[in-house]
């Protein structure tokens, strides 16, 4: 394996073992390779395994079978090279916007002054100046997200693991905070990968989008899907609408065997 | 509904309003308390089933003058926060390990389970026996008695604590103890007070009980005294003296409740999104 990636996900089986019942397999022989600094779409129907795949390469669930290696090494939890960010957002309610950028700078034990500024720096980043002091019971759908996204680029990782990120957020917000990761992701380059079942969503974001079958999750198909980001017409162009058009199709036929499955 | 609910008003009609409010509120114990005074001058009740209203403050006044009033409250206050503060720390720190321990939860689960419904003033002739009939008795069967609802508010609000919530805490670089400490209380504790803000007034309660029980000082106990001299006046006078200690306890607490979870959704002035 001398490619340059810097995320290797090598043969990956996960089985889901619920509390009752019998066990799920939910990734079938999961391989997948990411370059550094690329933006990868992780597109399925829902229950295909696609956050469980996310999930392991943070190393918040243990890989059982396979390997997932980081710039060659081995995944064995959690760490800061990797940061997640949240459907749901996990903001701690208990602390201010500028509180929750800071903790996991004070967890790095960055002195006072300079994480104080680089939390700063990146409220100022995703928009939120003025709000610092905002509990996240104050804050809308979009700025939670915000927040949670300054949060963990303040810690610092190479990677960045986004959960349907914008899954809970209205159509206008959400169109807005695409454009704005985009905007953040071209001023902090990082390796992004980003789960999403919004196939536009994917397209738009991504280089490559990853296809997934229905559970158990396998990697069904790779699309390519770079185009000009900073066109600002380019969801009406005709080959993203056709690029769009053709992954909608291999996500709906996953779709309907999921249906079909759960019948 | 928001929207409607939300027409903005002058900052002093608004002062008015609440004012207003908060009056309206103590209508119906206003009314509760007129009718006491009422039928009790009627002349349908005589004096000894049930005295005024009026010549059960003055018993208060007098009790107040003379210093006993404040040497019994003082006295059942003690005991009541004593177990309260014993159950608290207890109960928090026997959740914690419940849900930290699969030792500690397949051992203490059927106790607390069994624990909880019981009426657990069955105890008292045992403590009697064991501990006697003075502070440490009452204080132990107020620690018995409360710290249920806090080991069971602890335990459902440690389970509680979304996924999420401790990965973003781990990615971030938190350790076992951080995260406990950091992450897991401060996300459990608007659960956690609420079971504390049912142990309050049941250590009020019990002490209150024990203290009727056992005799001695204390507000439980100058009732019985008063009840064995038949002196209806300064048996109405501790009920009214309970529940005015009752109604403060709980007011202090909500108080506090507000004070800590001022980040909580429940603290915010507007709807939730």
């Amino acid at each position: 394996m001398a490619s340059a990636a810097q995320i290797i996900i090598d043969r990956v089986n996960h089985l889901y073992r619920p509390p009752r019942g019998r066990e799920v397999l939910a990734l079938d022989q999961v391989s997948l390779e990411v370059a550094n600094r690329e933006f990868v779409a992780l597109l399925g129907p829902s229950g295909c395994g696609k956050s469980t795949l996310l999930y392991l390469i943070g190393g918040f669930l243990p890989v059982e079978t396979g390997a997932i290696l980081i710039d060659g090494e081995k995944v064995a939890g959690p760490g800061p090279d990797r940061g997640i960010v949240f459907q749901h957002f996990a903001l701690f309610p208990w602390k201010t916007v500028r509180g929750n950028i800071l903790y996991g700078l004070e967890r790095q034990g960055m002195p006072k002054e300079e994480r104080e500024k680089r939390a700063m720096d990146f409220i100022e980043l995703v928009g939120l100046h003025g709000f610092e002091d905002s509990y996240p019971s104050q804050l809308s759908g979009g700025m939670k997200q915000r927040t949670a996204i300054a949060r963990t680029l303040a810690f610092g990782p190479d990677i960045l693991l986004m959960d349907e990120p914008f899954g809970a957020l209205d159509a206008q917000t959400r169109a807005l905070m695409q454009s704005e990761l985009l905007r953040i992701w071209q001023r902090t380059p990082k390796t992004v990968i980003f789960v999403t079942h919004d196939v536009q969503e994917a397209v738009y974001l991504a280089d490559r989008v990853a296809v997934m079958s229905a559970r158990p999750g396998r990697i069904k198909t790779i699309v390519d899907t770079k185009f000009d980001k900073n066109d600002p017409d380019i969801l009406k162009a005709k080959a993203f609408v056709e690029k769009v058009d053709e992954i909608w199709h291999l996500v709906r036929e996953e779709a309907i065997k999921a249906q079909g499955k759960r019948a | 509904m928001a929207a409607i609910d939300q027409a903005p008003a002058p900052p002093a009609l608004r002062i008015l309003r609440s004012t207003l409010w908060a009056g309206a509120r103590l209508v119906s114990i206003a009314l509760l308390l007129t009718a006491w005074e009422l039928v009790a001058r009627s002349g349908i009740v005589t004096p000894f089933q049930l005295p005024a209203l009026s010549a059960v403050l003055e018993r208060i006044w007098n009790d107040a003058a003379s210093g006993d009033l404040a040497i019994n409250t003082s006295v059942t206050l003690y005991r009541a926060m004593v177990g309260f503060f014993i159950a608290a720390v207890g109960g928090v720190v026997l959740g914690m390990a419940m849900s930290r321990s699969a030792a500690a939860r397949w051992f203490f689960d059927p106790i607390i389970s069994v624990g909880f419904p019981m009426p657990k003033i069955a105890f008292l002739p045992v403590v009697i026996l064991w501990l006697g009939v003075f502070d440490i008795s009452k204080i132990t069967m107020i620690v018995f008695d409360a710290i249920f609802p806090v080991v069971a508010a602890t335990v459902i609000a440690i389970q509680g604590v979304e996924r999420e919530l401790i990965w973003s805490a781990r990615n971030m670089g938190a350790g076992q103890r951080e995260l406990l400490w950091q992450i897991v209380l401060p996300a459990a504790l608007p659960t956690i007070m609420t079971g504390l803000q049912v142990a309050l007034p049941l250590s009020l309660i019990v002490a209150v009980v024990t203290e009727m029980l056992m005799g001695g000082y204390g507000l439980g106990g100058a009732m019985m005294t008063a009840s064995r001299f038949a002196n209806s006046t300064g048996v109405f006078a501790g009920i009214v003296e309970i529940a005015v200690v009752g109604y403060a306890l709980v007011k202090a607490m909500a108080l506090i409740r507000r004070r800590l979870l001022i980040w909580h959704q429940e603290s915010q002035n507007f709807p939730s999104p």
